[in-house]
């Protein structure tokens, strides 16, 4: 089996997380190197997808400063979503005609290993039809958004972001991925018990691999 | 897989074609991009007048929750744009070199490597490898 080299980034920068992105995925489609996923969390942080609309970010811009969010336009796809520290980011850096060249296989694919996540916690995880992401509660909830986006090389950037215990009132500040009428939860808030940040990345880590047929190779990272 | 690649036209590594028509060209994107994008559901495409430059992002298109540049194969001044695909994405996937068309361009002289049917579908199948 294929080599998946896990990097984790710890708590980093939207920006300084999509430098790195670029730059391996750059390496990527070289093929000087494998496929990669990036495991890191961002401080208080807006990002806008190629769809998103400016009125689904709620908060006025005092109030954002006020709070320490900034906001980042981004070439994922998507909408709005909000990140912050205990929500658990993956970036997959992977080759897209080496898993299926189906960007609908793949998208599928990360919710799978969330969804096999969510098991190991005796959650269940649910996927809604037309929409990309993970829910909980009978789609009551969400609990994991994913956005990526395709380069012209056909290799993978941006991925998925599921809440471990971020704080939640952050939701409040944007309209997530522009669906007004569902909620947003985290395994803490289903759990009643908050699950080492640790401990999730490894099960998310092996969760993709089973998916996606990789062996992971861990590194840690530090890119000049 | 076996993509259509038309012979009359010329492609990008990119995966768009450019198909000449006397002084302009028309431009899209390729079988296997669509395919490999899956159904579209978004695009951003310039407004005519505009100039586009060889190599460069000129638009964005996306599907389900992916997206992806597109990439100028030739520089030039757009002449036209297909903007019912604003509202209706679905050429791109059913007719990718007709009713999916993206733009017609006055070119200015600059392209990037273009390569001929042959050599596309040879590119294709190497990454696809």
């Amino acid at each position: 089996m294929r080599t998946l080299t896990v990097y984790h980034l710890g708590r980093i920068a939207y920006t300084a997380a999509w430098d790195i992105q670029r730059q391996l995925a750059h390496k990527r489609s070289r093929g000087q190197i494998g496929d990669a996923l990036l495991v890191l969390e961002h401080p208080p942080t807006i990002t806008l997808g190629n769809k998103a609309r400016p009125e689904h970010v709620l908060a006025s811009p005092a109030e954002l400063a006020a709070r320490g969010v900034v906001v980042v336009q981004s070439d994922r796809g998507g909408e709005v979503t909000y990140h912050a520290p205990g929500q658990l980011v993956a970036y997959p850096i992977f080759k897209l005609s080496q898993h299926g060249s189906d960007v609908g296989r793949y998208v599928r694919g990360l919710e799978e290993s969330v969804i096999r996540v969510l098991a190991d916690y005796g959650l269940i995880g649910e996927r809604i039809a037309g929409l990309t992401g993970v829910w909980v509660r009978n789609g009551a909830a969400k609990i994991c958004a994913i956005g990526v986006k395709l380069s012209a090389s056909g290799v993978t950037t941006h991925g998925l972001a599921l809440n471990i215990d971020p704080d939640l009132s952050g939701f409040e500040l944007i309209v997530p991925c522009g669906i007004m009428d569902r909620g947003v939860t985290s395994l803490a808030n289903e759990l009643g018990i908050v699950p080492s940040f640790a401990e999730v990345t490894e099960r998310l880590i092996a969760r993709m691999c089973e998916v996606f047929e990789l062996v992971p190779r861990e590194e840690v990272l530090l890119m000049a | 897989m076996a993509y259509k690649t038309p012979a009359d036209l010329r492609y990008a590594k990119t995966h768009e074609w450019v198909r000449q028509e006397g002084e302009e060209v028309v431009i899209g994107i390729t079988d296997y991009a669509q395919h490999a994008l899956g159904d579209v559901v978004y695009i951003e495409l310039p407004a005519v007048g505009s100039t586009i430059t060889a190599g460069e992002s000129f638009g964005i298109v996306e599907s389900v929750k992916a997206s992806s540049d597109l990439y100028a194969p030739v520089s030039g001044e757009v002449v036209a744009v297909n903007t019912a695909l604003e509202s209706d994405q679905a050429p791109i996937n059913s007719d990718p070199y007709g009713a999916g068309w993206m733009l017609r361009v006055r070119p200015s002289g600059e392209s990037v490597e273009l390569l001929d049917a042959e050599e596309y579908a040879a590119f294709v199948a190497e990454i696809e490898h």
